[in-house]
């Protein structure tokens, strides 16, 4: 009868006496005991500043779990008093009844305690979760592109669950086996060498080393099994990934039923590593068996000629093989404990390094946080990422008067992108400027710079929301009108009112699946939606069709008059208005002027343009519309 | 995702999986009977320790009689007893966990064999993710419900059973006293699971909702912060974290009333009532000690098997949900088109007829109309138009991957349905736009499966394709490990070795998809090359990209919306100066474009 219970989510961390085969994964890495996991245990320093803020909590709830180990001693105490009356024979109902009452009491208490220190304890492990996560969301959302482009998506999801997890486990089931191994195993091990006999009680703890020695050998064996046996799931998992993206080949070449022989070769593989795992897992339990069963007889054939030379009662031995009983489980916490500070630290290392990556674009001390509107001007002499050697701009100068459009094009990284995401502050410029307004856009904070540009990315991203909950996405306030207001300018109005639900269709894999042209026109509508001062257009255009576009650009001249505009395209047709078009190539202006000039020299844009209007001819099979 | 697939995302309801799920069983009967028999055996031996221990303080250790004979009989019975519960039970596990890796070896299997049954118009919907997390990652869930559900159940059900019989052999009436404890586990065991399915299914979702959005909002972070909405979406995300917290409290303070706590409180009442027994049988009559250390000792051993049950309660759920979505994917029938009619057609020469074809992959919408033309022995058909147009449409008709409704497909005269499907890939030589690599070595990626091409056929293979060059220039030569998606091989040579794993099959008919990938200058000369010698006296079908690779054939079809609007050799075509002319333009524009922007980049230098 142990406290070995876990939080949820880990049901398998299951010791116990009897036919327990230790088969999960979670223990596998169990049992592992050398220095290197010794170390481990100082992650219960780096989480002081936790248990310091919850003292009360923590402070009460190993207060709980001493009592708990305490009272549990009563029992086999009650036991071998009863078993005593009896055998003298000195038994009454008072006596058994005072007894009996005394054991009930301990039962309620027992319960109730066992109750409150798993509140108290794992009860607090889980608010540090949740509070560990708001802080690396909070984290995240200060961070800049760079951040996210050095980390996969993937990898920054498992910290802030497998990582936060197994902190989690630390601060909860870590602290649990550790109060409780040290305070059950001491108690049980005092109360018998003081109440019964400490030369039985080193009698029947002889065979106790050997259990420990052989479960951490198991320990180490089955880790090692254990990381073969994964690695051939892993094996068979990439074969499956690979018959299933080139079933194809498989299928023209009528090669299916041998591709299900090498799946069954990689199969077996499977079985055969993890039956080398199994070997060594069940091994634990006979072996536990076999010592406890060791003590066990130990401690009653020695028990027995103390109690022959009346140095003991019976009922004492009976008390005795029952506390032998309650040492198992401190022993296997043990082992246990390691595993689980082992993981705790390593999780907790790798989320306070991400933690402790500092913002990389921050406010100037004394930016200005009037969100700017007027001129634009681009004086950037140079401009690279700080990945790489090469230049991604060179020589950017032009202006543009508060009001204007300005259009960019060029090949597929010739630096358009680049460009617009300069003004944004996404980098910050090393040679060179850009004055919004008066003044260089570092001089304003983040957020007045922000609080100007309305956005409209390639990658249309959207939530999954609803629909009006993503145009409205920069102003949650906005009311209906406004949204439809918005939409009708991005010509996806139409669109949206022909679904069942409306505005309040859901997007997204758990809703309705958007074309690419929805979702660009979504994205629109949802940087229209706050009037911006200044609004790009990064390629947003490219999967519409052509009269939509034009419907699009005609509604953006009318209601961006006063207001400047930034579009890049591939598509010439989503650009010829604009006042000025950059033509880029290698983060170089290689041509500029508006469309009637750029149309009059013989250069990439004229001919681009004109292939263009080819194109789609061709498109359209060739008929002209 | 499509309709037609959309039932797969629900699983099937459970009483059928665990039917189904039990049936896998059958095969392994007489192992597992022979591990039953091992583990009742292992479990008498181990029970059977605390009734010696009896005898020992019931007829030697109360009345202090020693005789040394029956004593060392008696601890040497003892040790006995449990080292053959030890052996037993190794086995015993052993064998549990055998069986349900071989069962779980047979489930992965079958529906990896189904998966591969099925026709591609089911691989062409269906995302390849979710079919290998179903293969890998549910059937590793359905292992749990073997291995930590199944064999825990019946061990543990199997111990209990055997503490009662020991408590029946030692007192009969205790042990129906005993027996009210049942019912009561039972109850609490029915409660924490009703509650607990509630509880965890709520958990789970606010998890899956934590989830979802910190991943949104990862993906979507320079959205968040460029409309200044990270405080907003701070606030959602504490919301969303809060309420999972909550949630999770919940389920432990469940698992606080009713988990451990629970089970310990009936452990300890349980105790009082056999000390209250025998306290109260001893006023009246003397009582056997030795018979009350038994009892305490099995009740000790009682309750632990009982929480272990359990806490296994929420694996089975899992899993029997994880189950029963394989079952939907093995249960699927989207199978690939089977032959039809008598007799075993060969195809000898390749001639190739489609007539008045009109195909659709949804039923509503054609994607070919129409379609009729003939291709003659060893003669080249183009087949060129915009994305959309029905060239790959026509390919998958003509390879079988999707069957037709209306109009017929012949080769050699004969409909291409009666021919035996092993007919169809031995002489129809496919040449995916995608040059798919497996792993393993070079000479395995033009041989595949195949155990007929020796390794001379598939040096020649790589020859006639001019693949040798660069095979040849490798350390390993043929040897050469072809890592994950053959990425370390570019483009061009991957291209190169797919040609040669087609020609090694030395088909009688050619269907190219041509590749768009751009590759080096001479690599690109290399393929043109190998492309033209493949063709050469072998009826080809060829989806092109590039018009100047296809001047020379015979027959060009441009199609449009699923119809063939133009259709006649490379000259005729330009003269016609209708769809072919412009597309032909608009290629040699292109070029031009790349030329200009360099030039102007040169003069501006």
């Amino acid at each position: 009868m142990t406290d070995a219970n876990i939080p949820i989510g880990s049901t398998n961390n299951q010791w116990g006496m009897n036919n327990t085969p230790l088969i999960e994964g979670s223990l596998y890495n169990s049992l592992v005991t050398d220095e290197r996991e010794v170390h481990s245990m100082r992650v219960f320093l780096d989480l002081m500043w936790y248990f310091k803020k919850e003292k009360w909590n923590y402070g009460g709830g190993i207060l709980v779990l001493a009592l708990v180990s305490l009272l549990s001693l009563l029992p086999p105490y009650v036991v071998g008093v009863i078993v005593d009356h009896i055998d003298s024979g000195t038994l009454t109902e008072e006596v058994l009844l005072r007894w009996m009452l005394l054991l009930f009491g301990v039962a309620v208490t027992v319960y109730i305690l066992r109750y409150l220190w798993r509140i108290l304890i794992f009860g607090s492990a889980i608010r540090l979760a949740r509070l560990l996560r708001n802080q690396l969301y909070d984290h995240f959302s200060r961070m800049s592109s760079s951040f996210f482009q050095k980390r996969r998506t993937g990898d920054l999801m498992a910290h802030s669950t497998n990582d936060i997890r197994a902190i989690e486990q630390t601060a909860g089931a870590g602290v649990l086996t550790l109060v409780d191994s040290i305070t059950m195993g001491g108690f049980v091990i005092i109360t018998m060498a003081v109440t019964i006999s400490w030369e039985l009680t080193l009698i029947a703890l002889l065979p106790m080393p050997v259990m420990a020695y052989a479960t951490s050998k198991y320990g180490s064996m089955l880790h090692a099994r254990f990381t073969k046996a994964q690695a051939a799931f892993s094996s068979l998992n990439d074969k499956v990934q690979e018959s299933m993206t080139g079933i194809r080949v498989t299928k023209t070449f009528g090669y299916e039923e041998e591709d299900v022989k090498t799946f069954k070769k990689e199969s077996d593989d499977v079985v055969e590593k993890n039956i080398h795992v199994a070997k060594v897992d069940a091994l634990f339990d006979p072996t536990i068996s076999i010592i406890v069963g060791l003590s066990f007889f130990l401690s009653i054939v020695f028990g027995a000629r103390y109690v022959v030379m009346d140095e003991l009662t019976i009922g004492q031995l009976t008390s005795f093989t029952v506390y032998l009983g309650l040492l198992i489980w401190p022993m296997l916490a043990f082992g246990w404990l390691f595993n689980i500070v082992e993981r705790g630290r390593a999780s907790y290392d790798r989320v306070s390094a991400l933690l402790k990556v500092k913002q990389d674009i921050v406010d100037k001390p004394g930016a200005s946080e009037e969100p700017p509107a007027g001129d634009i001007e681009f004086k950037v002499n140079r401009f690279s990422y700080e990945s790489s050697v090469e230049d991604a701009l060179r020589d950017i100068h032009f202006r543009l008067e508060r009001g204007q459009t300005l259009g960019i094009a060029g090949r597929t990284g010739s630096g358009k992108t680049t460009l617009i995401k300069t003004i944004m502050r996404d980098s910050d410029i090393e040679d060179g400027e850009i004055i919004f307004d008066g003044k260089p856009v570092d001089n304003y904070t983040l957020d007045a710079l922000r609080a100007s540009i309305g956005y409209v990315p390639q990658d249309h991203f959207l939530f999954s929301a609803t629909i009006a909950d993503n145009i409205s996405f920069a102003n949650p306030e906005a009311g209906y009108q406004e949204i439809i207001q918005a939409a009708k300018l991005a010509a996806i109005h139409d669109d949206i009112i022909r679904f069942e639900e409306g505005y309040e269709t859901i997007v997204g894999e758990r809703g309705v699946t958007l074309s690419g042209g929805q979702k660009q026109r979504i994205s629109i509508a949802r940087a229209l939606l706050s009037n911006p001062e200044l609004l790009i257009l990064d390629d947003s255009l490219s999967a519409v069709d052509a009269k939509t576009e034009e419907q699009i650009l005609q509604a953006l001249r009318d209601i961006r008059r006063g207001k400047t505009t930034f579009i890049t395209a591939h598509r010439l047709s989503a650009i010829k208005h604009a006042d000025l078009i950059l033509v880029l190539d290698d983060g170089k202006i290689v041509e500029q002027g508006d469309h009637e000039e750029l149309m009059a020299g013989n250069g990439w844009y004229r001919k681009m343009y004109e292939h263009q209007q080819l194109e789609s001819l061709v498109e359209r099979g060739g008929q002209s519309s | 995702m499509i309709e037609r697939h959309k039932h797969l995302l629900v699983p099937l309801p459970q009483g059928p999986v665990f039917k189904r799920l039990m049936a896998y069983g059958k095969p392994h009967l007489k192992w597992i009977l022979i591990a039953f028999l091992l583990l009742v055996g292992g479990t008498g031996a181990e029970i059977l320790g605390p009734i010696l221990i009896k005898i020992f303080i019931d007829d030697f250790l109360t009345p202090r009689v020693f005789e040394l004979q029956p004593l060392i009989m008696l601890g040497a019975g003892y040790l006995l007893l449990h080292v053959s519960a030890a052996v037993m039970n190794y086995s015993q596990l052993l064998l549990f966990q055998k069986i349900a890796l071989r069962i779980i070896q047979q489930l992965r299997i079958d529906v990896f064999a189904k998966v591969e049954k099925l026709g591609l118009s089911f691989f062409d919907q269906f995302p390849a993710g979710g079919l290998v997390s179903r293969i890998t990652n549910d059937t590793e869930q359905v292992k749990e419900l073997y291995v930590s559900v199944l064999a825990i159940f019946v061990q543990n059900i199997v111990f209990l059973i055997g503490i009662f019989i020991a408590m029946f052999v030692l007192n009969v009436q205790l042990a129906l006293f005993c027996l009210v404890i049942l019912p009561l586990i039972i109850l609490v065991m029915q409660l924490y699971r009703r509650f607990s399915s509630k509880y965890y299914a709520e958990m789970s979702e606010k998890l899956s909702q934590l989830n979802a959005r910190l991943n949104e909002s990862i993906q979507g972070m320079a959205i968040i912060q460029v409309f200044r909405q990270e405080r907003r979406m701070n606030r959602e995300f504490q919301k969303t974290n809060k309420e999972h917290h909550d949630a999770y409290f919940k389920s432990i303070k469940l698992d606080g009333l009713l988990l451990r706590p629970a089970v310990d409180f009936i452990s300890i009442m349980t105790l009082v009532l056999v000390l209250s027994f025998f306290g109260i049988t001893s006023l009246n009559s003397p009582v056997e000690i030795g018979v009350l250390y038994a009892f305490v000792n099995y009740l000790d051993r009682f309750f632990e098997p009982v929480n272990q049950m359990m806490q296994r309660l929420s694996i089975f759920q899992q899993a029997m949900i994880a189950a029963g979505r394989v079952f939907r994917l093995m249960d699927h029938d989207e199978l690939a088109p089977v032959k039809q009619g008598e007799g075993d057609p060969e195809i000898k020469r390749g001639v190739i007829e489609f007539r008045n074809v009109t195909f659709s992959y949804d039923g509503r919408q054609d994607v070919l109309k129409n379609i009729s033309f003939t291709v003659n022995e060893g003669e080249t058909l183009a087949l060129v138009g915009h994305t959309g147009s029905g060239k790959s449409s026509i390919i998958n008709l003509l390879m079988r991957f999707y069957e037709i409704k209306q109009g017929e497909i012949l080769i050699d005269g004969v409909p291409l349905k009666n021919y035996d499907d092993s007919e169809l890939r031995k002489k129809m030589g496919l040449v995916l736009q995608d040059p798919f690599m497996f792993v393993g070595d070079i000479a395995h990626n033009i041989r595949l499966f195949d155990e007929n091409i020796s390794d001379l056929d598939v040096k020649e293979a790589a020859e006639f394709v001019h693949a040798d060059n660069f095979i040849d220039r490798l350390s390993s030569g043929y040897n050469t490990k072809v890592g994950e998606r053959g990425t370390t091989f570019s483009s061009g040579q991957r291209q190169l070795i797919s040609f040669a794993r087609t020609m090694a099959k030395k088909p009688k008919v050619l269907v190219l998809d041509e590749a768009t990938a751009s590759v080096d200058t001479e690599t690109e000369t290399l393929i043109q090359a190998a492309l033209e010698k493949m063709r050469r006296g072998r009826t080809t079908i060829a989806i092109a990209h590039r018009l100047s690779t296809i001047k020379d054939a015979d027959q060009i079809l441009v199609l449009h919306q699923g119809e063939i609007v133009e259709r006649g050799t490379h000259n005729e075509l330009l003269e016609q100066r209708g769809l072919y002319h412009k597309m032909y333009l608009l290629q040699q524009g292109a070029e031009k474009l790349e030329g200009k922007m360099e030039e102007m980049k040169a003069e501006q230098l």
